[in-house]
């Protein structure tokens, strides 16, 4: 390798006493995409920043050095290193990087302009056009003066990496750029934002807390762990052979899909009939077209989505954000009421049940919330919280009691927590209460919507755990809404994709993970941020995100 | 949320350190610490007790007059002035300590009762139109804008100016003033509520619109517009003393800010104390409630910013 | 497109507003209690004398009637006329009888547009003084969140916002009119008669503007985009100029729209004090008489220029900021 644009030798940052950064050294040459695994905590962001100079308030750097072509990022002045144009910075807020009052396009170009003072605008406008028609965004020309809002996160992300590189710098630091996005956007990103990096010679420092996403484009890796570079190996290298017990475990938590041969039990019987049978339901929106006089666009969020769920099984629908999976959750709660089409409950429908009828029907499916920290309101204190379904119900008191201390005791929880605030709960004491305010009702159908994702691994196998002894000793049923397809793979019987509002692929577990028919969950299934192998070929299906 | 996010000093303390104590007991706890808080806190103390207790221990009234007494200057301002009439007497030769001191009494009441009020009544219809929405909303705010469209005073005037006015028709007068912002803020608020997740849980369980609203959102939504109502009852005894000027507050002999401030503008120039000492006496007691509300509402939006 | 269905929207709600607050006034001044017939007549006039005015001026009518009658001439531009002014502008003195039917009276509008132009005159300075003041103390503070411009900012501003402005009124007046002759006050006879109130309403504008400015400018201070401008390169003179203080100025002219009822009611107060012959002046004066027809013409007014305003605010904050609804 030739000399090395970007050196960091002996790095270390602190907050106060708190060392952040911790004697971190290594070498980026030119052409070189020099890739940094860490969880979140690890430091990445913080190192990431240390190498734009561009710390924090409170956060300082204490010793060693970052060198830029020699120069000493902190002791050079902006004549010789200048950040925006030599180095340049991508981070994991695409949607909130730039002055939402302000059109993208301009934007760039007045960073571009600030930057290289010798440019017209002119020439700066065409440049940042050519990059925005490189990084593929349809109809830059008008996608130019439209505002941040205006763009989808992927959207966004492009324009960032066009923001990043228009002045052609030397070095890009990516810090954790695809996590905000759905998972087929992120592949597109990745692949893209290679391409341009290779094509212009620069150096790339691309920091991630996804293995998957480092091995498809980095080289080198260096493995991070509280502030320390614990270990660098090239990517290949690295992900056979780890050095470390800390790689060698974040490796085995990467979620399988293919590697194993098990699949969830079935506990269905011969007789059984539909639990819930869902009959071409539809619900479009209207939302107002501004300008028009009050004329509406149609958004079709569900369009004739069909599918049984059968007692005691385990029925998971995955898809990305904006495919219709939130409004069917609101369907199959009956919080809202399908346009066309019908839900049926034990084979009667739940358009006859009102007032009083479908308070008693309402106990027989229940949802499980996602975000645990809103899923609760903070004044209330658990105990009343988990026995507002029966309080509803008119249900006497000691009985009342009874009930949710039971079903605290079935879940998990201590009941001493009975009268506390929820505040200090963790997340998975959390979804609990939630889980617990459910059971009370002794439903048939539990609905989960993304209610494992804000936990981390450790918790949400517990849960899972839970679910099946609760699915044996109560004879529960439950619908996993999710976009975890690792999780749907292990947990669930069959699963539905979802892509535009339509149920496009039903099918079980097998069928489903090594046969998909349909292109959508083939593109799905291929961008799964997985490292085994996968048993088909999807190839670049090019699917378009949705937005 | 990464590393740098946590250590930058903006970023406040995280919702769950502090254990137990709700947003409300945070945020008093936050306010406590300004400087400015306490410095408020205390003058409005001691202006409050002395106001109370002074008044009715005093041997020196606030009505009696004593032409004999006329026009005496505040203590070491010039001839005549006495350890009996700290800050004077005006033109009647009443105790202006007295009347002052009464004068607030009534300004801090009315004050309150009216801040009270419009907090119920406007929180009230703003909780209803942004968590009913639809025609309750439409209707509710059309009302609201007419509302603020019409500026308390002309309306204070027309009302006060042509019945007579009493302590009540002040307050309904200045609380007709007040209630159209608590109603916006209190609806945007609603707005928000009414996404949030736990909603969402309720409704599954089978609770409906009303029963949310009464016993899980109101009681999220309404603490934080009432830390900012504090500074509303300022405003209010603004509002109470300009209508004292205009003749349309609490009638005389009852001394009020404003009305002693109007009459004395015919002494301006021979006893000046007349006029000034109400005026100093009421900004003390305004800069002290504002002082304490403007640091509850610094308080607020730290502790919320933190959470968030 | 978008502005005008916007345009048409909110000038079609703003009708609505204006019909309400006119109904509003309307009837109250016509329930509360207070003959305006035996004003106008005079005390001693016997009682058949009264019911005859009144009745010839349709005061016996139903409200409703009188409400519709009304109305429908306002869309004509008539406002009516005074009941106590004479076209020459002169207020009848007691006991004179006047036939407030005949067509002496001055009109309503008229009265209005005459002040119109002071009272608009006042109110701009004002606002430029309150800006001139506070803009600085508000950015300052805004930027210094934690030093001490934002210390200063806090205290005026609660400073500010605790001093009565009649008391203030009567302060300079006494001391920098009276005593030391440095500006004139009370009446209008040239520019120089807007400043002592100007300042009056400058005191009582800037608290909010402070506040404001300091809160929304902290605020963006602290959002994402200002601080990855950093390391895009842009230079700390253009984040602020450029982008925090766009940001930041939406919520100052939301303030302007929720705040000008506030101000129009200043406006009122402090043009009393200074016996100064804009709108507030005739307000008062008018419901001291009883005058009717100017008090529901200067509210109407009022309600009006409030809802013109309003629309005016959220266009702007639109051109500032498109994610502002329309």
């Amino acid at each position: 390798m030739s000399t090395p644009i970007l050196k960091v030798d002996n790095l270390t940052v602190a907050a106060g006493d708190n060392r952040i950064i911790d004697g971190v050294s290594f070498e980026v040459g030119n052409s070189e995409i020099y890739g940094i695994y860490g969880e979140s905590g690890a430091g990445k962001t913080t190192l990431g920043r240390a190498l734009a100079n561009w710390l924090p308030a409170g956060v300082e750097q204490t010793g060693g050095k970052v060198l830029f072509a020699g120069h000493d990022l902190r002791t050079t002045g902006a004549n010789r290193v200048t950040i925006g144009r030599d180095i340049a910075y991508i981070g994991a807020k695409p949607q909130s990087a730039l002055d939402p009052t302000v059109p993208v396009g301009p934007q760039i170009v007045e960073k571009l302009l600030m930057v290289q003072p010798g440019l017209t605008r002119t020439e700066a406008k065409q440049r940042v056009m050519d990059l925005l028609h490189e990084v593929r965004i349809a109809s830059p020309e008008e996608r130019f003066y439209d505002y941040p809002t205006k763009y989808s996160g992927g959207m966004m992300q492009r324009a960032m990496i066009v923001d990043a590189l228009c002045a052609d710098p030397a070095v890009l630091i990516a810090d954790d750029i695809i996590r905000p996005l759905d998972v087929t956007v992120a592949a597109q990103i990745v692949s893209i934002l290679k391409d341009l990096c290779l094509k212009r010679k620069m150096a790339v420092i691309f920091l991630a807390s996804s293995l998957l996403a480092l091995r498809l484009v980095a080289g080198k890796v260096g493995v991070m762990h509280e502030g320390r570079l614990i270990e660098e190996q090239p990517v290949e290298t690295l992900l056979t052979a780890p050095k470390t017990e800390y790689t060698k475990t974040a490796i085995s938590h990467v979620p399988r899909i293919w590697s194993s041969n098990e699949f969830p039990e079935d506990r269905g019987r011969a007789d059984d009939k539909p639990l819930m049978e869902v009959r071409e339901v539809s619900r479009t929106y209207k939302v107002r077209k501004r300008g028009t006089f009050g004329q509406f666009n149609h958004v079709k969020a569900v369009q004739g989505v069909s599918f049984d769920i059968m007692p005691r099984e385990n029925f998971g629908i995955v898809g990305e954000s904006g495919c219709g999976k939130s409004t069917l959750t609101r369907l199959l709660t009956w919080l809202e009421k399908p346009d066309s089409g019908d839900i049926r409950l034990g084979g009667t429908s739940l358009a006859n049940f009102s007032g009083r009828e479908l308070l008693d029907k309402r106990r027989e499916f229940q949802l499980l919330l996602q975000d645990p920290y809103n899923s609760l309101p903070p004044r209330v204190t658990v105990g009343r919280m988990i026995e507002e379904g029966l309080r509803l119900r008119g249900t006497p008191k000691a009985e009342m009691r009874e009930k949710v201390k039971e079903a605290m005791v079935s879940v998990g929880l201590p009941t001493s927590i009975y009268d506390d605030l929820p505040n200090a709960l963790s997340t998975g004491e959390r979804q609990r209460i939630s889980i617990a305010r459910a059971l009370v009702l002794d439903p048939k159908l539990l609905i989960l919507d993304e209610t494992l994702s804000a936990l981390d691994q450790g918790e949400q196998s517990k849960l899972i755990d839970l679910f099946a002894k609760l699915q044996e000793t109560k004879d529960l049923t439950y619908v996993f809404i999710s976009h975890d397809l690792a999780m749907v793979r292990k947990v669930c019987n069959r699963i539905g994709a979802m892509y535009f509002g339509k149920m496009v692929e039903i099918g079980d577990n097998k069928s489903i993970f090594f046969e998909p028919k349909h292109d959508y969950t083939k593109a799905l299934l291929s961008a799964a941020p997985t490292l085994d192998e996968k048993p088909f070929d999807a190839g670049e299906l090019g699917f378009e995100p949705i937005q | 949320m990464s590393d740098v996010a946590q250590i930058t000093p903006t970023a406040p303390v995280a919702a769950e350190n502090e254990g137990q104590s709700t947003v409300t007991m945070r945020i008093l706890k936050t306010a406590w610490r300004s400087k400015a808080f306490q410095f408020g806190f205390w003058i409005f103390v001691i202006l409050v007790v002395t106001s109370l207790i002074l008044p009715l221990v005093s041997p020196v009234s606030a009505t009696k007059m004593a032409i004999r007494e006329k026009f005496l200057p505040p203590l070491f301002m010039g001839e005549g002035w006495s350890w009996i009439h700290p800050l004077g007497t005006d033109q009647l030769g009443r105790d202006m300590l007295m009347r002052c001191m009464v004068g607030l009494r009534y300004s801090l009441m009315i004050g309150i009762i009216t801040v009270v009020l419009m907090f119920i009544v406007g929180c009230g219809l703003g909780l209803l139109a942004g968590f009913k929405g639809k025609w309750w909303d439409t209707i509710i705010m059309r009302i609201t804008d007419a509302q603020l469209s019409l500026p308390m005073i002309i309306l204070a005037i027309t009302i006060l100016g042509i019945s007579k006015p009493s302590v009540a028709s002040i307050i309904v007068v200045l609380g007709l003033s007040g209630w159209p912002l608590y109603a916006r803020v209190a609806r945007s608020a609603a707005v928000t509520e009414r996404e949030k997740e736990y909603v969402r849980g309720l409704r599954v369980v089978g609770a409906g619109d009303w029963r949310i609203l009464l016993l899980y959102a109101a009681p999220n939504i309404l603490p934080p517009i009432a830390f900012v109502a504090v500074l509303d009852i300022a405003r209010m005894m603004i509002f109470e003393s300009i209508l004292g000027f205009l003749g349309l507050g609490i009638q005389p002999p009852t001394p009020s800010f404003g009305s002693i401030i109007a009459d004395a503008r015919k002494y301006l120039i021979n006893a000046w104390w007349i006029a000034t000492s109400p005026g100093v006496f009421l900004a003390v007691a305004l800069t002290a409630i504002n002082l304490m509300g403007a640091s509850l509402e610094k308080a607020r939006n730290t502790v919320y910013a933190g959470a968030r | 497109m978008i502005f005008v269905e916007f345009l048409i929207k909110r000038i079609l709600q703003g009708l609505v507003i204006v019909a309400i607050t006119s109904f509003v006034i309307f009837t109250l001044l016509r329930v509360i209690p207070g003959d305006p017939v035996r004003l106008i007549v005079g005390g001693m006039a016997p009682d058949n004398v009264v019911e005859e005015v009144a009745a010839k001026m349709g005061l016996r009518d139903p409200i409703l009637v009188q409400y519709g009658r009304y109305m429908g001439n306002l869309v004509t531009g008539d406002m009516g006329q005074s009941y106590l002014r004479p076209k020459s502008g002169m207020i009848a003195t007691g006991g004179e009888y006047v036939d407030p039917t005949k067509s002496d009276m001055a009109e309503v509008w008229d009265l209005i547009l005459e002040r119109v132009p002071l009272t608009l005159q006042l109110a701009a300075t004002a606002l430029v003084f309150a800006l001139l003041v506070s803009l600085p103390i508000g950015i300052a503070g805004g930027l210094r969140s934690e030093g001490w411009p934002a210390r200063i900012a806090f205290g005026i501003q609660s400073l500010f916002v605790s001093i009565p402005n009649f008391w203030l009124a009567i302060i300079l007046i006494l001391f920098l009119s009276v005593k030391w002759h440095l500006i004139p006050a009370l009446g209008y006879k040239g520019f120089a008669y807007v400043i002592l109130p100007a300042i009056v309403l400058a005191v009582e504008i800037s608290p909010f503007i402070i506040r404001t400015l300091t809160t929304s400018l902290a605020e963006v201070m602290q959002s994402y985009f200002i601080d990855e401008a950093k390391v895009r390169g842009l230079p700390r003179r253009r984040i602020v100029f450029g982008h925090a203080l766009r940001n930041a100025s939406v919520p100052l002219i939301n303030l302007l729209g929720i705040q000008l009822s506030t101000l129009i009611g200043g406006v009122l107060v402090v043009e009393y004090i200074f016996d100064y012959p804009g709108l507030g002046h005739l307000t008062v004066v008018s419901v001291v008489g009883r005058d009717f027809p100017v008090i529901q013409g200067i509210a109407i007014t009022i309600s009006a220029v409030f809802v013109f305003i309003n629309i005016l605010v959220d266009l702007v904050a639109y051109m500032i900021d498109p994610r502002v609804e329309l």
